[in-house]
């Protein structure tokens, strides 16, 4: 069973990572490749500050989301003054910046890995628990992005992506919206990062490398980008697969480099035959509710 | 009486390319003015320069008095400077009321407490904002395809939708490149009708166009521009007869 509730933990989470890199770069527009780095830096706040400081786990957690959301808006604030493009420069160096720190600084266990991480909720009231802690936060989260990219927001950030010469001239400014979309997907995957340390209970650098954002691009394209269902379809899909291969008792030399080529060879596939992903977008924005025989009625 | 607008001795230059050459100009409440001149003379880039797409080297752009020279595009619109764009630059992801209603000046639907906390004030925001929106597209023959979206429309229609849409801020000054290129029918005389009641309201109005009819009927003067620079100013009849710019405007 408990094998199950790891597995079970490790896709919602995953699900919670792509639903709001789904909201960064297809709903916001915004091409970044830190997302794993903000998912550490949750990991990482939330460890630190409950096992050394003695802070209780719940405000660890909220801590770690805070400081993920802020530490975005840090990078964001600089780069998307200049111009969009930036921000995916910004957030390469940011991503491995921030990891050689982690590996370097004494506080956080370096290379080797932080242990000990205080558990939540699972001695009080079992594994359970937490199974449903983190399938809560998932759908809180998928509803919440389902309800922004539907609300007056939503309809914003679509005018936004559609024109943003045109989004300026109607007195509206981008940058700002582009900063609490990335600092609210950000802050997200913060809170996802603190979710996983409090179960696993130990977190290594290693986790967090830069081929974890190119699990989370290929969770969302193939899913479906712009979608409330498509980065949920997607994470089940990809995580599925390795747990599949993991029963062909393959040695495990060749099942590193399996998985890398079955990723690697369904992006290109999907590039090629299905680009919308599994769950294509619908290109106009719909309302979450319209007062009647108004607009979008009859579509 | 002092201008909405004054341009005052504005320039601006490329890489040694000059776009604008101390251009003053001054656009008054309720009146309409003209800008004419061959492609490439520098229309478009002075409202480029005037809305702030683009910064200008020197000189300055007042709007009722106060400086715009530091304020962003974004700013000065909500400053009260409103334009349009030569090719519509429309939002096609949304319908054309949405087109709209997303161009007023506040949206307190966007603020998370407004929705959880303020649901009668949101709609009653709403509805004001609707009924603005269905107005300004009654009063242009667009009333029925409200809920259509921007890119079925023909290419006219989706004109007066950019008109529209620089409309739901409450300009005080307009700028509009080129509103007839490309209109035409049911749509040119809308255009015509609206552009005259807007300037009416109270709101100094510019206009960049090649439609020579268009100019001629609704401007109250007209400005001539080649290379960057003004060259000649009068009503537009006058400018018309004048052979000289005729031969600039037609080349040589």
């Amino acid at each position: 069973m408990e094998y199950l509730y790891g597995i079970i933990i490790i896709i919602g989470l995953y699900v919670i990572l792509a639903t709001s890199f789904n909201l960064i770069i297809g709903y916001g527009g915004l091409v970044s490749i830190a997302h794993p780095v903000f998912f550490a830096l949750g990991a990482y706040t939330s460890a630190v500050l409950s096992r050394d400081f003695g802070a209780p786990v719940l405000l660890a957690m909220l801590a770690g989301t805070l400081v993920a959301l802020l530490a975005s808006i840090a990078l964001a604030l600089p780069s998307l003054r200049v111009s969009g493009d930036y921000l995916l420069i910004a957030s390469i160096g940011f991503q491995l910046g921030i990891l050689e720190v982690i590996k370097n600084v004494r506080f956080t266990g370096g290379p080797g890995g932080f242990t000990n991480i205080p558990p939540f909720l699972i001695r009080e009231f079992g594994r359970e628990s937490y199974v449903v802690l983190v399938l809560a936060v998932m759908i809180a989260v998928i509803l919440l992005v389902w309800w922004i990219s539907r609300s007056d927001y939503g309809r914003a950030m679509s005018a936004m992506r559609d024109d943003e010469l045109a989004f300026s001239s109607i007195g509206r400014d981008a940058m700002w919206m582009k900063i609490a979309i990335f600092g609210l997907g950000s802050g997200i995957a913060g809170l996802a990062g603190s979710l996983y340390a409090h179960y696993f209970r130990f977190i290594a650098p290693e986790q967090f490398e830069i081929l974890q954002s190119s699990v989370i691009l290929t969770m969302v394209v193939v899913g479906g980008l712009r979608t409330t269902w498509g980065p949920v379809v997607g994470a089940l899909l990809l995580q599925a697969l390795p747990q599949a291969i993991s029963f062909l008792h393959l040695p495990p030399s060749v099942l590193g480099p399996i998985q890398g080529i079955l990723f690697t060879g369904l992006v290109l596939v999907f590039m090629f035959f299905r680009p919308q992903g599994l769950v294509p977008a619908k290109e106009v924005w719909r309302a979450v509710q319209r007062p009647t025989g108004k607009a979008g009625e009859n579509r | 009486m002092a201008g909405v607008l004054e341009v005052r001795d504005l320039s601006k230059s490329f890489d040694g390319i000059v776009v604008a050459s101390h251009i003053d100009l001054t656009l008054k409440s309720g009146s309409i003015v003209g800008l004419i001149g061959p492609n490439g003379a520098g229309k478009t880039s002075l409202f480029n320069l005037i809305s702030g797409v683009v910064k200008f080297d020197s000189g300055t752009v007042l709007l009722d008095g106060s400086p715009l020279d530091r304020l962003k595009f974004h700013q000065r619109v909500r400053g009260g400077l409103s334009r349009t764009w030569q090719h519509t630059r429309l939002f096609p992801s949304l319908p054309v009321i949405d087109n709209l209603l997303i161009a007023t000046h506040d949206y307190p639907g966007e603020r998370l407490v407004n929705v959880l906390f303020g649901r009668r004030r949101l709609k009653a925001h709403d509805s004001v904002a609707r009924d603005k929106a269905v107005g300004i597209l009654g009063k242009m023959g667009l009333a029925n395809v409200a809920d259509d979206l921007v890119s079925d429309l023909p290419y006219g229609q989706q004109k007066l939708v950019g008109v529209a849409r620089a409309l739901m801020g409450d300009a005080k000054c307009l700028l509009l490149d080129e509103p007839m290129a490309g209109v035409e029918g049911q749509a040119y005389a809308a255009m015509q009708r609206v552009v005259r009641e807007v300037a009416e309201s109270g709101v100094a109005v510019c206009v960049v166009e090649h439609n020579i009819a268009f100019i001629r009927d609704l401007c109250d003067e007209g400005v001539f521009m080649f290379s960057g620079a003004i060259m000649a100013r009068g009503s537009v009849a006058e400018l018309i007869r004048d052979p000289q710019l005729t031969e600039l405007y037609f080349g040589h």
